[in-house]
């Protein structure tokens, strides 16, 4: 006994020296200057080459106004870059500047890792003044400025046209549920490969906006806002629509991957954030149009503006630099015109007048005009949300698949989603 | 280079008679069809990235056509123009410095050690070749946070150090592991020749062993030239400038969940990519098993 | 266990017919007095030690430092950033109640119960059919290596569930046989089979370490046996086995341990979206599950618990490979 306490006792001894000798403790930041006095920050974000060429022009405008400063970039695809990101900042290497999502606000935040911005905001090196909808303030958590968005979506129904046009259905703002399921009913043909629209019970924004119409949300400030009851109802519709041959079946949705059951042609509506037309639009001939989120009491569709952000690292050595850089990306109106909509609908008034949308973004564009008026704040997203995020969506998969039941489905999630928050 | 104890292949016994020659060319003849129709199972999937190079990029996904109805060369077009600003060319001579690196560190330093293990009797021998083969049982994954921390204190990040310091460290128990098995395999009185002859370890390492070893040598070069090129997760971790990318990065740079997705691109390149390695292991491949027929690998 | 030696050579009737003498230890001859001896002993271990050297500084550098690191986190609360917490074997006591673990503990062994006897024997079927010279031998060969030289990456997932699909390639040709499955993408019950095949279907490496193995059996043995009436059965059962056996040997060895660790053409066949695991986890393998704990869920603690039980259990499974080894591995040399 003793002589295994001891063992122990040395393995935890071990891993202490070990650890103090710094294979864990982080070490000392990024960015550095160079000889000529020139600062250097790094960037780093999210996306394929398509956002790639956009970006560096944007910097190559930034470095020409800032001789100062140069902006050295790194991106790769979404999953990849958090595995990166996860691993150099726990090295203590993270990069100066990144790019963020309110999903992830609360997570790292939690654990130090972002700057507040605020000091920078107040010593006048980042405006805030001309964001649309006080969007400038929706990366303030808890009194701390940790991202600045630059573009804000809101969810929405992409539909095919023709397809509702067919159904005689006109999905307008303050359509209700029943209209929708009315119209699925009459796309989806027995028989045919073509379904009234894709499986979405899985996509917890969706499941949201739904609760929020009838006044829960996904989350509260730090666990779920719904029953087990409330989801099982949910799934249990979804459910039963899929046995109806109503929504694609997960079969046929799996073998489409990467694409997107609606731009693959097997549905006729799917609900996502607005800025995915312009990927949809790409891989499809079908002419796609955006709706309002359904309601329940043909008023309130209880949507919201969530934002990809900037959010500057605790350890940049270049806080000064930094907050200029993402004032640039902000509020510089060429940035606008070149960026689009890329990461969503411009954030800053100077922006969005100064692009002039064609093709889908024009449509994405007029969407967002249209919703204006009906946008309510948006729901906290405690840390632990992107994993919550991806149980509901592989549960809801299992389930549809029948794999298994609904109300194994909603105890597995409720089970998983508890660890999750509360970690 | 022929080798001390070659064994020589016996040549074949004429069976003479027209009858019989006759008789192998059928077998020749039913042998070519198997191993063609065993080949089309195997390559089916190769032809098919082939063909979808080929094809617009939007009927890639999920198509059932083998080849394109109407082949269109726009995908590698594209490639020309680079990605990301990044001429195509950068990836693969990146790629070609690491995968070559890795080549030369492996054969060096896991020659060396193998050697110890396989024909030296030290002691501690036998707990360092079971740590040894305890180094292949950890999933890399819990590893690079310790790693990382430490090439960052090193201040070797964003430098092609930490993707080739472990290939001349020997850190690959797997290539360390397969010259063992060779090297025990050659017989022991080379050695004691030699050592009566009075060389020591390292000409016998140097002289004897290695050029008996070639078998294993080159097919040691072909794995870590093929798992360098193909790496992603070190160059992922390590590499913080486009233009310092290797291929298999540039190969995820085509598709993102909120990007248009460019599968035309993406196909091409990888069927780009294929080539060096393709090329590469035609090159090698014969002596891979040449080679073979003089040295030790015996069983 | 572990260890370089195996006693006694086994050797073929043949090769001792031929003779083939025990040599004297060099390291100890009778001969000579034990000082000498034991100075050759020191020297040996210099030697050893240099040559091992670069060795010694990786796996000190590089490996053991960071394997003592996770080991320590295995029984932390670490979440990368904060400094770890001692939290005692929570962790392992943990994994027994969690479900999902299980799953991944169970899709794992299946995979490798499975893909690695299948990938091991087509690699040694298509050696066997490689290894008489012949016309051509080098475009077949590479042609064989073709798919393993591709890697596992996006592409071929789309390659796979194209051919996969419903109404594709392989479903044509299974319905050709009376087997009308749909296709199997998609498919919970299928997604194991699925990455199994692309798993046997890059056999190049052990095929190469095959072809060398077989190229080093003496066609006189095979001769032999023809003219005392052996049919190709027997002699691959008492010919191609025994003599290729140290291959095998490395070759089931690696499989398997690469086998548990499975981890790209799991995500690859899976395809993007949801999380680790699939359709239904049913493609939760091991190390995506241990994964997803260390880099999205941020559990670094337990994600370092489930590597280190991992290795535990595919310790004992190495263990019992070396230990078997005695019995059906012939190493012609005495062996050192």
């Amino acid at each position: 006994m003793s002589s295994r306490r001891s063992r122990v006792t040395g393995l935890r001894a071990m891993g202490a020296g070990l650890a103090a000798l710094g294979l864990l403790a982080s070490g000392c930041g990024g960015g550095d200057t160079g000889a000529d006095g020139k600062v250097t920050i790094r960037y780093s974000w999210w996306g394929a080459q398509d956002r790639a060429d956009l970006i560096n022009r944007t910097i190559d405008l930034f470095e020409k106004e800032n001789p100062g400063i140069e902006v050295k970039t790194d991106f790769q695809e979404y999953g990849d870059f958090w595995t990166k990101f996860n691993t150099q900042a726990a090295g203590g290497n993270p990069p100066d500047v990144f790019q963020n999502s309110y999903a992830f606000l609360r997570k790292y935040g939690r654990k130090n890792l972002l700057l507040d911005l605020n000091a920078q905001v107040k010593a006048g090196n980042l405006n805030l003044d001309d964001f649309r909808q006080g969007l400038g303030r929706a990366g303030e958590i808890d009194g701390k400025l940790l991202g600045v968005p630059v573009g804000a979506n809101t969810f929405t129904l992409v539909y095919d046209v023709k397809a509702f046009e067919e159904a005689g259905v006109t999905p307008e703002h303050g359509w209700t549920w029943k209209d929708f399921d009315a119209a699925v009913k009459k796309i989806s043909e027995p028989g045919e490969e073509f379904w009234g629209a894709s499986s979405n019970g899985g996509v917890m924004y969706l499941y949201d906006l739904y609760l929020r119409q009838q006044d829960k949300a996904f989350f509260t400030e730090d666990g779920l806002g719904f029953t087990e009851a409330d989801l099982r109802k949910w799934w249990g519709d979804h459910r039963a629509k899929l046995d109806d041959g109503l929504l694609v079946p997960a079969k046929q949705a799996a073998q489409v991957l990467p694409k997107s059951e609606v731009s693959a042609g097997l549905s006729a509506a799917e609900f996502t954030w607005d800025n995915f037309l312009a990927r949809y639009a790409s891989e499809t001939d079908r002419e796609l149009a955006l709706a309002p989120i359904p309601t329940m009491d043909g008023e309130r569709t209880a949507q919201y503006l969530s934002s990809l952000m900037l959010s500057a690292s605790a350890r940049t050595e270049h806080p000064e630099e930094v907050a200029k850089f993402i004032d640039f990306m902000v509020n510089d109106p060429e940035v606008g015109k070149i960026m689009g909509y890329n990461r969503g609908v411009l954030p800053t008034n100077a922006q969005f007048e100064a692009y002039e949308p064609e093709g889908p973004d024009a449509k994405i564009a007029e969407y967002e005009q249209s919703v204006t008026d009906y946008l309510e704040p948006i729901t906290p997203h405690p840390a632990g949300t992107d994993t919550v995020e991806a149980a509901f969506l592989s549960i809801y998969r299992s389930m549809a698949q029948g794999s298994v039941s609904v109300d194994e489905a909603v105890s597995q999630f409720f089970d998983e989603a508890k660890t999750a928050l509360g970690s | 280079m022929s080798a001390p104890t070659g064994t020589v292949r016996p040549a074949r016994p004429s069976r003479g008679g027209a009858n019989a020659s006759a008789r192998r060319r059928a077998r020749s003849v039913l042998w070519h069809l198997g191993a063609l129709a065993l080949l089309a199972v195997v390559l089916y999937p190769v032809v098919w990235v082939l063909g979808g190079s080929l094809k617009p990029g939007d009927e890639i996904v999920g198509s059932l056509e083998l080849l394109p109805t109407d082949p269109i060369t726009d995908n590698y077009e594209r490639l020309a123009d680079g990605i990301a600003g990044i001429g195509i060319e950068t990836f693969f001579v990146n790629s070609l410095l690491v995968a070559l690196g890795s080549v030369a560190g492996v054969l060096i330093s896991c020659s060396l050690a193998a050697y110890a293990f396989a024909r030296i009797r030290f002691a501690g021998r036998n707990v360092l070749f079971a740590l040894m083969i305890g180094t292949l049982l950890l999933p890399v994954h819990v590893l690079l946070v310790p790693q990382y921390v430490l090439f960052q204190k090193m201040e070797l990040v964003n430098t092609y150090v930490p993707l080739l310091l472990g290939k001349f460290l020997a850190v690959d128990a797997f290539f360390v592991f397969l010259m063992v098995q060779f090297m025990r395999n050659l017989p022991r009185e080379l050695d004691e020749a030699a050592r009566i002859d009075g060389c020591g370890h390292w000409r016998i390492y140097w002289t004897i062993v290695l050029p008996l070893c070639r078998p294993a040598l080159i097919t040691s070069a072909i794995f870590s030239f093929i798992w360098a090129w193909n790496d992603f997760l070190g160059p992922l971790i390590y590499l913080n400038e486009p233009d310092k990318y290797t291929v298999s990065l540039g190969l995820k740079m085509f598709m993102d969940q909120d990007s248009l997705a460019d599968y035309g691109g993406m196909i091409a390149m990888s069927v780009a990519a294929l080539l060096p390695v393709l090329l590469f292991f035609l090159a090698f491949q014969r002596y891979l098993v040449e080679g073979a027929a003089t040295s030790g690998l015996k069983g | 266990m572990m260890r370089t030696e195996t006693p006694a050579p086994a050797g073929t009737e043949e090769e001792r017919a031929a003779g083939n003498p025990r040599r004297p230890d060099p390291s100890a001859p009778a001969s000579r007095p034990a000082a000498t001896a034991r100075r050759r002993a020191r020297r040996e271990t210099l030697a050893g030690y240099l040559f091992l050297s670069p060795w010694c500084v990786g796996i000190l550098l590089l490996t053991l430092g960071p394997m003592l690191v996770s080991l320590y986190l295995a029984f932390t609360d670490y979440n990368l950033f904060d400094s770890p917490r001692w939290v005692g074997l929570e962790n392992f006591s943990e994994m027994f109640s969690d479900g999902r673990w299980w799953t991944s503990v169970r899709v794992t062994a299946v995979f490798v119960l499975v893909a690695t006897p299948l990938k091991l024997a087509v690699a040694l079927g298509v050696a066997m059919l490689l290894v008489r010279p012949r016309k051509g031998q080098g475009f077949y060969r590479s042609a064989f290596y073709a798919p393993s030289l591709i890697g596992a990456s996006v592409s071929i997932g789309i390659v796979w569930r194209a051919l996969f699909q419903d109404d594709a390639v392989v479903d044509r040709s299974l319905s050709l046989f009376g087997w009308d499955g749909g296709g199997w993408v998609g498919d919970p019950d299928w997604s194991i089979p699925t990455l199994i095949a692309l798993s046997a279907w890059q056999f190049g490496a052990p095929m190469v370490i095959f072809l060398a193995g077989l190229k080093q059996v003496p066609r006189e043995l095979y001769e032999a046996a023809e003219v005392d009436g052996a049919g190709a059965w027997r002699r691959f059962r008492s010919i191609t086995l025994p003599m290729i056996s140290p291959v095998l040997f490395f070759n089931l060895l690696l499989e398997i341990i690469h086998s548990f660790q499975i981890f790209t053409s799991a995500l690859v066949i899976a395809g993007p979206g949801g999380r680790a695991g699939g359709p239904g986890d049913s493609l939760l393998v091991y190390t995506w599950y241990l994964y997803e704990q260390g880099f999205s869920n941020l559990r670094m603690g337990y994600a370092s618990a489930m590597a280190w039980m991992l290795l535990a259990g595919i310790a004992v499974v190495t263990a019992v490979l070396f230990w078997s080894q005695r019995r059906w591995v012939h190493y012609e040399e005495g062996g050192r």
